[in-house]
């Protein structure tokens, strides 16, 4: 793939990878912006071993994904979001950079799970889809799914 | 049961998130941004490949002139005869003349040296070639 085939691919994707990462970075535009720079810089550079077969879009997010992982992973240990406080969690309407309710729920939810319900609610892929995009099974997939749809309900039923 | 609900799409779950689709007015500045790294990604690629190649020809020169070196240094040990010293010296002091004495030892010793020299400079770069082809491919994703 030359580097013009790259660049239309992206301008043609961009956004729906950007709002990928957005919803994994909880809202915060920067991180996730930052993140998809990274993603397509990675992308670029093992675009000379990618086979288009219409897939350019799972590719890239399963990229991104594996960045968003690995950005996860540098961050410092982090306190379980059920021990911290409600004061400290980001609170809705506060200020331009507010979160909203559907951000505030996804900040509650392990990453992985995060990434199945936004891949499959946001970005519309099947579960098998998203077994392929995070390298996971389908059984592995079906339950994350489950499990965070269960504690985003109750989430918004608390924040609503 | 898990795994039977988990395969549904929650109706309510799926229209906050379409009504949450994000929609960025900064598209450009993010591709003229991207292209800004991806200039500088293949910048240094470029140099990282620039790199390769010279170690590359370093290894052949140093491979070069350690066997055309090894083979004057052999074919003049082996030309001259073994009670005529290889090299002597217009002053005659007693470590000089001690040298020329030995002259075969030390010829033997510098080859060796050379020979030594010639293998750890090739041996550092096939090393420092296959630690950046590695370093490309875990960058390679």
């Amino acid at each position: 793939m030359t580097r013009e085939t790259f660049i239309t691919h992206v301008e043609r994707e961009q956004e729906a990878l950007r709002g990928f990462l957005l919803a994994l970075c909880c809202g915060n535009k920067d991180d996730a912006d930052d993140l998809a720079q990274d993603a397509l810089v990675k992308a670029y550079l093992s675009c000379a071993g990618y086979q288009d077969k219409g897939k350019f879009r799972s590719w890239l997010f399963k990229i991104a994904y594996n960045t968003f992982l690995n950005h996860q992973k540098s961050l410092k240990p982090t306190v379980c979001i059920d021990t911290v406080p409600v004061e400290a969690l980001p609170q809705r309407g506060s200020g331009e950079g507010a979160f909203s309710d559907l951000y505030l729920a996804l900040s509650t939810l392990p990453p992985k799970e995060r990434s199945a319900i936004t891949l499959f609610y946001l970005s519309g892929y099947s579960v098998k889809e998203i077994a392929q995009i995070t390298d996971t099974s389908e059984a592995a997939v079906k339950q994350q799914l489950s499990r965070g749809r269960d504690k985003l309900r109750e989430r918004l039923i608390i924040d609503n | 049961m898990i795994i039977e609900i988990g395969m549904t799409k929650d109706k309510a779950l799926e229209e906050l998130f379409l009504a949450q689709t994000p929609h960025f007015t900064d598209s450009d500045a993010f591709m003229a941004s991207l292209t800004k790294r991806l200039d500088a990604v293949e910048y240094l690629k470029q140099y990282q490949e620039r790199t390769i190649r010279r170690y590359k020809m370093a290894m052949v020169v140093a491979f070069v002139v350690g066997i055309i070196s090894g083979a004057v240094t052999i074919a003049l040990i082996l030309s001259t005869p073994a009670d005529v010293p290889l090299f002597t010296f217009q002053v005659q002091t007693g470590f000089l003349l001690w040298l020329a004495q030995n002259s075969r030892l030390f010829a033997a010793a510098a080859l060796s040296l050379l020979m030594t020299a010639g293998i750890f400079s090739i041996i550092s770069n096939v090393q420092e070639i296959m630690h950046m082809h590695m370093y490309l491919e875990k960058h390679r994703v």
